[in-house]
């Protein structure tokens, strides 16, 4: 391949379809592009696959972003699972890196209690879905009796909501000790055997959050806070699953109320 | 930096997109990506390696084995349709372009992608993948070539797909 002066090379023909040569060199592939036919139609060739890709991308590009791909959010998911001298380190260091447009980071990361709450239900998953032949204090049948002792206990209405929909049935549960005070944990059994937790307890602060994806190793599960009490949802399942069923928790607490 | 990340996660999900065929997979690996990038925020960078090191993480990732297994397994089986290798069509809403470039070696697709989509520079490239600037253009053209002969040994009345 050559033009005028310096031939071309095979690297400009691909700097040419990106867009990369300045105006000199793209006016000597131009030249020399209309007197070569045959280097012509490779060249548009590649810049028709060009086209092609950007074309069958470029909607995800305006797409709103999903939740689950939130920055922020993200980040409070990240820092819920840590030590809190982690968090608060990690929380100052961010806010350097953010530099003055900071101001919502602190506002949203003021510590929530909810990564002890997913330690212990971590803990507490463990120890009692591992248990085959009494893994909760008072099984299903005495729902009533279970939902009254635990409601009793934490001070705080509460019952194990219904995820029959979504393949879980109610074992049943148990009252749990932790550092800041009672829990509730409910557990749940699905037909392949796969148990799942629901761990309750009420928080210091009564303020709402989003469900989030927490991890604790080996564990999956989704952690949130509604009015003052602190969720956590535990299972060897897929987080989308999990959020599933997290949801249906939430909702049906709301119908409590 | 955060605001440079957020910026990116658009070019991050297209880039997804072309990896993976199924929404929800892609969008699971741009928030691997974001994840990890949070985890190596520490390491800090200038601005300006914010998307070569982004996609970088993205590259590692989509090439284990885990996503691997997703980009294999994904999408419902289009009646009939094979693609040029001879492998079962992913999904139906998948352009034939990026079938195409599935089909190419893994190296060859990034290099691709990522000029063709991001405008990324070939220098931004070779960092985010780890290999010199040469390597990029060889693959580069290798990988354009072998598109081009895909798209005309089956004899497409154009080079447009249609969508």
């Amino acid at each position: 391949m050559r033009a005028e002066g310096r031939p071309i090379t095979e690297e400009e023909l691909h700097a040419y379809v990106d867009g990369f040569l300045d105006t000199e060199r793209r006016a000597a592939v131009d030249h020399y592009l209309r007197r070569s036919p045959e280097i012509a139609q490779r060249a548009s060739s590649y810049s028709a696959q060009r086209d092609d890709i950007r074309d069958a991308l470029a909607h995800r590009g305006v797409e709103p972003i999903p939740a689950s791909l939130d920055l922020h959010r993200l980040i409070e998911a990240r820092l819920a699972r840590r030590p809190r001298w982690w968090r608060i380190a990690a929380t100052v260091l961010l806010a350097f890196a953010l530099g003055g447009g900071g101001g919502w980071y602190f506002g949203s990361s003021t510590p929530t209690g909810l990564d002890t709450l997913v330690q212990d239900a971590a803990a507490s998953y463990v120890v009692y879905t591992a248990d085959e032949r009494r893994p909760v204090e008072l099984w299903a049948a005495e729902r009533a009796d279970l939902s009254r002792w635990l409601s009793n206990r934490l001070k705080r209405p509460v019952s194990p909501p219904d995820l029959s929909g979504l393949g879980y049935e109610l074992l049943g549960g148990r009252l749990v000790a932790t550092g800041p005070g009672p829990a509730a944990l409910f557990m749940y059994e699905n037909g392949r055997g796969t148990r799942l937790t629901l761990f309750v307890r009420p928080m210091p602060v009564g303020r709402t959050t989003p469900i989030e994806d927490v991890d604790t190793g080996d564990l999956d599960g989704c952690a949130w806070i509604d009015k003052g009490l602190g969720y956590a949802v535990i299972a060897a399942e897929p987080y989308s699953r999990l959020e599933a069923l997290s949801e249906r928790v939430r909702q049906q607490a709301h119908s409590l109320d | 930096m955060l605001s440079r990340i957020e910026a990116c996660v658009p070019p991050l999900r297209r880039y997804a997109s072309a990896l993976l065929p199924r929404q929800q997979d892609a969008d699971a690996l741009v928030q691997a990506t974001l994840l990890r990038a949070l985890d190596q925020l520490h390491a800090q960078r200038g601005d300006a390696e914010v998307r070569a090191w982004l996609f970088g993480i993205m590259h590692s990732l989509s090439v284990t084995r885990v996503w691997r297994a997703r980009r294999s397994t994904a999408g419902p089986l289009e009646k009939g349709a094979v693609s040029p290798s001879g492998e079962p069509e992913e999904s139906q809403p998948w352009p034939e372009i990026l079938a195409d470039l599935n089909c190419l070696p893994e190296r060859e697709r990034a290099v691709v992608l990522l000029v063709s989509i991001e405008d990324l520079t070939y220098a931004e490239v070779s960092r985010a993948l780890g290999i010199p600037v040469g390597t990029v253009m060889s693959l580069l053209a290798s990988g354009r070539e072998r598109l081009r002969q895909m798209t005309r040994t089956e004899a497409r009345p154009c080079l447009r797909s249609v969508k």
